[in-house]
């Protein structure tokens, strides 16, 4: 991820009212996790899976915080299960970041089964979505991503492809 | 040892304020009826007792914060002790009512009846302070103990299958639990939780 995409993703999350980080350490965001976790404006949690990150995000939004979750692409299918049976049976809002690995362009044949996951699994999970190429139209969506996140009290994703993930 | 002998023991010693977070099955019901509260935050679900929990304690980290969870809760996600253990939380009691068993899901046995010790696997993780009980005695002290002193208390309950007869039944959902939880924390902290957006952004 190259430096203009992580300050456009910093700056989405802060004017987003973003003050809470849970994460899966995970190469495609590991420049942005670096730069968050080191950022006072969050609270930084990271933690060894993704299913645990949705629990501790659920705790923190209960309790006055406004988090996120950096979700590596394989991570989402970790994270399906609390997903559903605390987001979805709780109505809880969530905002996920998801690089999408495994999208047209991306040539690592390890990553191809993930376009078969990725999009239907959100789907799936009543997920609204955003996929994000440019890096000029991070920071808008994921303001626009935890709006509706937190007015529809469900999770809302944005999904980096493209230029924002080189 | 009763598992409904230990929560009556906790909810005598604690403080209205107490959080308290719980696994979802029989413990929600037992404690439901013994410590009614919107500083409840019961029935979670399977893998995740300690997750909320550990996202509750790092947001609100001068509120007393407790877990109620169970052996196949935490069995199902043991991570979350090593990422609980990382947060050097200075306020919380986690309590694992262990029966060994998948009690709210038929009964079978669970890893703790074989060879798992989650206590050890508590101290693997990190938390020092991890101890186990096997009388209501001891675990009176063990909460007690941790209540009175800062740090991150671990506390294996060796119980027994089975709860109590004519317990209330729980009638909130999660979307309910969720409402109450929240507005409780606003009004205890003064923050604002739920705001829904009446603009576009």
């Amino acid at each position: 991820m190259e430096a203009a995409a992580v300050d456009a993703v910093v700056d989405g999350l802060k004017k987003s009212g973003v003050d809470f980080i849970s994460l899966m350490p995970d190469s495609d965001f590991s420049v942005l996790q670096a730069r968050v976790a080191n950022d006072q404006h969050f609270t930084y949690v990271p933690v060894s899976n993704e299913a645990i990150g949705v629990g501790v995000c659920a705790g923190a939004w209960l309790s006055g915080k406004r988090p996120a979750l950096l979700v590596p692409t394989s991570g989402l299918l970790e994270a399906a299960w609390p997903l559903t049976s605390l987001c979805m049976a709780w109505s809880l809002p969530l905002l996920l970041l998801i690089p999408y690995r495994g999208d047209i362009g991306d040539a690592f044949w390890l990553m191809g089964p993930y376009k078969d996951t990725t999009e239907p699994l959100l789907k799936v999970l009543n997920t609204p979505y955003r996929v994000i190429s440019k890096n000029e139209e991070i920071s808008k969506a994921i303001v626009d991503a935890q709006g509706s996140t937190i007015s529809w009290q469900r999770p809302v994703a944005v999904l980096l492809t493209g230029e924002t993930i080189k | 040892m009763k598992r409904f002998d230990c929560l009556k023991s906790l909810a005598a010693m604690l403080d209205p304020k107490t959080i308290v977070v719980t696994n979802i099955g029989p413990i929600s019901r037992e404690w439901n009826a013994l410590r009614p509260s919107d500083a409840n935050l019961l029935q979670v679900n399977l893998g995740l007792c300690a997750a909320v929990g550990l996202g509750v304690a790092v947001s609100l980290p001068h509120r007393q914060v407790v877990m109620l969870d169970g052996d196949g809760n935490l069995l199902l996600n043991l991570a979350s002790l090593a990422d609980l253990a990382n947060q050097n939380l200075t306020k919380v009691v986690h309590v694992v009512l262990d029966n060994e068993s998948y009690e709210g899901g038929g009964g079978l046995k669970s890893a703790t009846a074989g060879k798992a010790d989650l206590a050890a696997i508590a101290r693997g993780a990190g938390i020092a302070n991890a101890t186990v009980v096997t009388t209501v005695d001891e675990f009176g002290i063990a909460a007690r103990h941790g209540l009175d002193h800062p740090g991150h208390h671990f506390i294996v309950a060796k119980v027994e299958k089975g709860s109590v007869a004519k317990l209330p039944t729980l009638t909130l959902d999660g979307k309910e639990a969720k409402y109450r939880f929240a507005r409780y924390i606003e009004s205890t902290e003064g923050v604002e939780i739920l705001r829904p957006r009446y603009t576009h952004i």
